[in-house]
């Protein structure tokens, strides 16, 4: 049962007989027709359960892309309807508007998602809404809302139906930009290039002839020697070596990086930009990628998934992977590495140099790792705190700068400890985390060293 | 209730015998998680409630809220009818208290006089009439000249309590004057009046003096004469009708009136005829009983409004609340999710810096800048993370050609006496590093 402010309005006009007869009773008599009105209009709405409501969702979209969650409404009441239809999601679903035009369908104000609807009995409408949202992971969608209106638009009835929707939000991937260029750097070692140099890469590939401008360094001598022609020996980087990407999901990755004057990202979300790109830098150049999200347990992983399967595999096992409040088990970690990988690997952890943190978690069993596997350990770097390391305009500035300066020290000692340990280290902002775990890889890759 | 959606128009109609039967498949395993294209997602019609059962879950939901405030609504109504209805208003029939008259009233109720309880002139005079009594108590305020005529106007026998010099004049007509007086002890009435016979002597404030002059008809009677010739008490027989002055209300009060014989005045004075109105005046009344309606029966919200506001104004009230339950009534309940943490990982460092500048600890804070542009500069100058200090003084004092001295006290000085110097230091050490080029 709900009145509109026609219901209002209607009463407001009273004031017009009250005039001509100025007596409570003139009042007593209005509002009764005023409110037989409302109720003959309840009565005469159509029945809002019998409504067939349907609400068509993508399986998945990618963050701050456009997705349409459609309601098809089809009128079984008997009745003409006339409503107001909300499609309720959460607030991160970033609902816009409803989008329906036509004589049966037209948005309605009061908030996101709404529309009017006009339908005749058994006729049906899509009502399209427009999703745009702006976090990652699984948004579950409202109820839907259905207000039917009596014929002269004062009150009517009020149901909220339980549709099911899910809106997988897979990760924006803003780092597939850096791709094209790494590529081409990886198709220029890969021999597929105009210019062949030795060194470039450490696997022997084929013999071909000798042309002028080959190293001569490169000349196969055996092979000159039984055939006419001179005989260069082509190398080529390493293929199907395994990448193993580590995702530290504990609370070191829940904190938020960012300009001082924005809210912000969480520090998993830019690790999730790099690993992106990662698989699929790695993916492209012929390397086996695996992915494990881990705090104290296993979050998400990704095993097995090469060619164009491997980036949609990514994507949907990265989505909803979110922060835990926990200290992340480096133990527990070693121990995944341990049974997953049997052979030399490159593990990318994507953690954060958190001093404190790292001398208690990750130094203790980094050398266990660098043992048997390349490691690199890959950080974000906040820009906060490098604003606050060139702060000289106050006295607090001052101090500001100084506590960010000695975290640098203790950052650095940090680094310096791992890489005596064997492990490389690479620390960015958030931005340029992931086009500079791209170059070291392809610097790994060009030095033989995966 | 939740139906399966209807197969596509291109599924044979008999499928193969090896497979399922198609089930009615619950709406969660259909949503969303196996989104393969030919899972049509679930048609839901209503939500699975009649309106008995949603009668049900209403009463379930309210039956505690209204289970206590019909226990209160009980209790209140229980009290109200156990307790005996009483006010604290001075010398109203129903106030127990010391300076309440519930006392006599009860002996006068006892004794078959009927009270009328009234708080407005307009009240009383029309509950007064011939034969019956008009208790007029002390007023807060003042009568309006209107409401003493409308109140001599009656034809009621008026017993006058401790009243103000213009209320004296209108009730006696003008035979009687009041002073101020004090008490000074019991004293006989020394008059004829049956009242004040029986009374006795009595210890009552005086302030009344007889003005009146052999060519008025009715001469008051005084009794009970005090200091400089006031009295206490004047009574004047008019024709119909009689009228009682008495100065000290203490008459009738309960703590009063048991002192000597106030309480044979008082039940003289007033149990004269079987119907007694008690009027208790009410500062803020300015009625007068007079035929003119009042605003509220004129259809006025007040005196200043025009007539026929007060019905307008409830239009507008219905108005108001049929706009209300339109606002309050929302548009399906609100979705929740869960947020995300919002801590920014600068905030270990601002604490930290807050935790440097709240302990003063300068030295501490100049030995990290000193520490971090040392750093700078060497790896710069391509020296060695282990080098030492006077290596890195040395390799400065070549690519800036500053004394060694004044280096060495930037990199490796004294920590800085108070954050001015703090500053200058840092300042410094900036100029020192823009100085630094690699060699």
């Amino acid at each position: 049962m709900v009145v509109t402010w026609r219901a209002a309005a209607l009463m407001g006009l009273g004031v017009i007989p009250v005039l001509f007869l100025p007596a409570n009773g003139t009042v007593l008599v209005w509002a009764t027709v005023v409110i037989l009105a409302c109720v003959a209009d309840v009565v005469l709405a159509a029945s809002p359960r019998r409504v067939a409501v349907q609400r068509r969702v993508p399986a998945s979209v990618r963050l701050r892309s456009e997705a349409t969650s459609e309601l098809v409404v089809r009128n079984a009441s008997g009745r003409r309807l006339r409503a107001v239809v909300r499609d309720a999601w959460g607030p991160s679903a970033g609902a816009g508007p409803g989008r329906g035009s036509g004589e049966r369908v037209r948005p309605a104000s009061g908030g996101p998602g709404r529309h009017h609807v006009d339908l005749p009995d058994g006729e049906a409408a899509r009502l399209p809404t427009t999703l745009v949202p702006e976090r990652r992971g699984d948004r579950a969608a409202g109820g839907v809302t259905i207000r039917s209106l009596g014929p002269l638009g004062l009150a009517g009835r009020q149901v909220t139906l339980p549709v099911p929707g899910r809106l997988r939000v897979l990760p924006e991937f803003a780092s597939r930009k850096h791709l094209p260029s790494r590529l081409a750097r990886l198709r220029e070692m890969d021999g597929r290039a105009a210019v062949q140099i030795r060194g470039e890469g450490t696997e022997f590939d084929s013999l071909r002839e000798y042309v002028v401008g080959d190293d001569v360094r490169s000349i196969d001598w055996r092979a000159t020697a039984r055939r006419r022609e001179v005989v260069v020996r082509t190398w080529r980087p390493e293929r199907d070596r395994r990448v193993l990407i580590v995702l530290d999901t504990g609370r070191t990755s829940a904190a938020r990086v960012g300009a001082a004057d924005s809210t912000g990202a969480p520090r998993l979300d830019a690790s999730i930009e790099a690993a992106l790109l990662l698989a699929a830098l790695a993916g492209h150049a012929g390397d086996r990628v695996e992915l494990v999200a881990f705090d104290r347990t296993v979050r998400s992983r990704v095993a097995g998934a090469a060619g164009p399967r491997l980036m949609p595999a990514m994507a949907e096992s990265l989505a909803t992977v979110d922060p835990v409040l926990l200290e992340t088990d480096w133990p527990g970690v070693v121990a995944q590495v341990r049974t997953r990988m049997t052979q030399r690997a490159l593990v990318v952890l994507l953690t954060t140099l958190d001093p404190a943190a790292v001398e208690n978690g990750l130094l203790p069993v980094v050398d266990q790792l660098a043992r048997d596997h390349t490691v690199v350990v890959a950080s974000v770097a906040d820009e906060e705190v490098a604003g606050l390391r060139a702060g000289r305009e106050t006295v607090a500035e001052v101090y500001d700068a100084a506590a960010a300066a000695r975290g640098d020290l203790e950052r650095t000692a940090v680094t310096t400890m791992l890489r005596r340990y064997g492990a490389d280290v690479v620390e960015a902002l958030p931005d340029d985390l992931a086009p500079r775990l791209a170059d070291e890889y392809l610097a790994l890759k060009a030095a033989g060293r995966l | 209730m939740t139906v399966p959606s209807p197969p596509p128009a291109l599924t044979p109609a008999a499928p193969s015998p090896l497979a399922a039967p198609p089930a009615p498949t619950p709406p969660a395993a259909v949503s969303g998680a196996s989104a393969s294209p030919v899972n049509e997602p679930p048609v839901v019609i209503g939500d699975d409630t009649t309106g008995r059962s949603r009668a049900v879950s209403r009463w379930r939901r309210m039956r505690w809220p209204l289970t206590v405030l019909a226990a209160i609504a009980l209790l209140v109504l229980f009290l109200a009818v156990v307790r005996p209805p009483t006010s604290a208003d001075p010398y109203a029939p129903d106030n127990p208290e010391p300076d309440g008259a519930m006392a006599v009233a009860e002996v006068l109720k006892d004794q078959g006089v009927r009270i009328t309880h009234v708080t407005s002139v307009a009240d009383a005079v029309a509950a007064a009439g011939p034969d019956t009594t008009l208790l007029v108590t002390p007023n807060p305020s003042f009568f309006a000249d209107d409401q003493i005529s409308s109140l001599n106007r009656t034809g009621a026998d008026l017993v006058v309590l401790s009243p103000d010099y213009s209320m004296v004049a209108g009730v006696t007509r003008n035979t009687v004057d009041s002073v101020y007086g004090e008490a000074a002890g019991p004293v006989q009435p020394q008059c004829d009046d049956p009242a004040a016979q029986a009374a006795g002597a009595l210890d009552l404030r005086p302030g009344l003096f007889d003005t009146s002059t052999t060519s008025d008809t009715v001469r008051p009677d005084m009794c009970w004469p005090g200091a400089a010739g006031a009295f206490a008490y004047a009574r004047l027989d008019f024709p119909n009708r009689s009228v009682t002055v008495v100065t000290d209300p203490a008459v009738i009060r309960n703590d009063s009136v048991l002192n000597e014989g106030s309480s044979a005045l008082a039940l003289w004075m007033l149990g004269q005829h079987e119907d007694l109105v008690w009027l208790v005046p009410n500062p803020m009344d300015v009625s007068t009983g007079d035929d003119e309606p009042t605003p509220a029966e004129r259809g006025q919200v007040n005196a200043v409004m025009p007539p026929g506001s007060a019905p307008v104004a409830l239009v507008a009230l219905l108005a108001a609340v049929l706009l209300a339950l339109w606002r309050v009534r929302r548009m399906g309940p609100l979705v929740v999710e869960d947020l995300p943490v919002l801590v920014r990982s600068a905030e270990a460092t601002r604490g930290r810096a807050r935790l440097y500048r709240a302990a003063r600890a300068r030295g501490h804070a100049a030995a990290g800048l000193r520490a971090a542009a040392a750093n700078r500069v060497a790896s710069r100058l391509g020296l060695a993370r282990s080098s030492d200090a006077n290596t890195v003084v040395d390799a400065v004092v070549a690519a800036t050609n500053r004394p060694s001295q004044q280096v060495a006290d930037l990199l490796y000085g004294p920590p800085p006496a108070d954050d001015a110097a703090l500053a200058e230091l840092v300042r410094r050490l900036d100029i020192l590093e823009s100085e630094v080029h690699r060699p």
